[in-house]
């Protein structure tokens, strides 16, 4: 019979009507996201040991790192610094830390107003305490 | 609704009292009653615009409008004034006049076939013999706004889309006016309030349910609806007829449009679902409920379908039309002429 394809549309659509609707209340309510989901990096800087492998694993070169060697000949870390303009969330360097002092968070909000905002600095040494440990050694 | 009859006899009286002749009085309390009417299709459109954005969201699964108001309600003084707000453009070399009336044009006719649509007993601006004819001949003359709209743009495009339309809605009037003959032969009369009466005991749509299928049908055309909504496939067909225009006169049609699709759905209400009577003795809510009640569900089942189908191709439409409709609608007629002549028989 000519027309059951147009009913069946009308049936599957008015069941669409009554569903639950799929969209997220976006900024009220935030989404659920899954556990391995990359977001901002965060750095445990007591972990750190200043190796560079996150540097060297990075496939656009974003990070940066300062350090210093002590007087038990041990690098110490300065700075931690992210270019996060150009970060694709690859997680190689989160993979390649060695003694995972790098992890991602979950926060996906990444909107800044400045340029300068998204230079992120995740570690930066006391100035005076590393000026005290320099001259020690 | 006999108390808004009292009303309007009340407040006659009071103008006759105060000393007024009878003819200016007269014409005092139409003015009024047509501005009510007026009102109330203005306040039909800001819900509809609401809930056609609405339900086109809930068929997407989406919410929809959700941020002004309850449920995203206070959105129509926004849209208002973002309509308001755009340049009123009129193109160098369009036929001026002609241009600037085709949008009143098609607001004007879609709200005149309101002067005979009855919202409740007695609720009617003027109760024509002939108002179903009437309504009939004022929704065919909304053609003439779209010839007008696509002739004077001077746009190739709109030309072609004012002729699409003018060929759609002129095809589709016969079959819209064949579909409301069997009720006009049962109940052997034109007049709107009649055939409401006519329903006490049971709605035309069951005996009439292939004549309400194919009004339906092309109510949806005559509308310019969805899935027939060639006016409008701003994608596939640039338009049609209102590229040009631009602001307010964009929006009137659009107004004109709902306007329409309120008007028709009231019609189907009168016609089939048996107008402002109270379906299983019901009589306890008011006869203008039922009718508000009878047309917002034509209009959900305008905008189910909307949602649902996929617009069609031009020379579809025509072959529904003429090929199908016209047909069906005649047969219609035929089994309704051979039904009345048999009652008439067993009846006496």
């Amino acid at each position: 019979m000519y027309g059951q394809g147009l009913l069946k549309g009308l049936r599957i659509s008015i069941r669409h009507f009554f569903k639950k609707k799929v969209t997220e209340m976006y900024p009220e309510q935030k989404p659920n996201l899954p556990k391995r989901s990359r977001g901002w990096f965060e750095l445990t800087p007591d972990k750190c040991t200043a190796c560079g492998l996150c540097v060297n694993a990075c496939p656009n070169g974003i990070i940066s790192i300062e350090s210093y060697k002590d007087e038990n000949n041990k690098r110490k870390l300065v700075q931690y610094r992210m270019l996060m303009e150009s970060c694709i969330f690859c997680g190689f360097c989160v993979e390649a830390c060695p003694q995972d002092a790098l992890y991602n968070t979950q926060a996906f909000e990444q909107t800044v107003f400045f340029r300068e905002d998204l230079n992120r600095i995740l570690y930066k040494a006391e100035p005076q305490s590393v000026q005290a440990e320099r001259s020690e050694a | 609704m006999v108390l808004f009859l009292v009303w309007v006899d009340m407040f006659r009286q009071w103008l006759v009292g105060i000393g007024i002749p009878a003819l200016p009085a007269e014409i005092l309390i139409k003015t009024i009653l047509v501005l009510i009417v007026i009102i109330f299709v203005l306040t039909n459109l800001i819900v509809l615009v609401w809930l056609e954005r609405k339900f086109a969201a809930f068929y997407a699964d989406r919410v929809g409008p959700n941020r002004l108001g309850p449920a995203g309600f206070l959105q129509f003084p926004v849209d208002i004034v973002k309509m308001l707000g755009k340049e009123d453009i009129i193109p160098e070399n369009v036929d001026r006049p002609v241009f600037k009336i085709a949008s009143i044009c098609a607001f004007l006719t879609a709200i005149m076939g309101w002067a005979v649509i009855p919202l409740g007993k007695g609720m009617i601006l003027e109760d024509l013999n002939v108002g179903l004819l009437y309504f009939i001949a004022i929704g065919s003359t909304g053609t003439i706004a779209f010839v007008m709209a696509g002739f004077a743009s001077n746009n190739k495009y709109a030309l072609l889309g004012g002729m699409r339309t003018a060929a759609q809605m002129i095809s589709y009037e016969i079959p819209l006016a064949f579909s409301l003959l069997g009720i006009v032969m049962i109940t052997g009369s034109l007049s709107l309030t009649e055939i409401v009466d006519a329903q006490k005991n049971v709605w035309f749509i069951f005996p009439q349910i292939l004549a309400f299928f194919a009004y339906f049908v092309c109510s949806i055309a005559e509308t310019n609806r969805g899935p027939f909504d060639l006016a409008e496939g701003e994608q596939e067909l640039v338009a049609g007829y209102f590229v040009e225009y631009s602001g307010i006169r964009y929006a009137l049609f659009m107004v004109a449009e709902y306007t329409h699709l309120v008007a028709v759905s009231a019609i189907a209400a009168v016609v089939f679902l048996g107008g402002w009577n109270a379906p299983f003795g019901l009589t306890f809510i008011p006869g203008f409920i039922w009718m508000m009640f009878k047309i917002y569900l034509m209009i959900f089942l305008f905008m189910w379908v909307r949602w649902t189908f996929v617009r069609v191709k031009v020379e579809h439409l025509m072959h529904i039309g003429w090929k199908f409709l016209i047909p069906l609608t005649l047969f219609n007629i035929v089994i309704t002429g051979i039904g009345v002549y048999v009652y008439r028989m067993i009846a006496g």
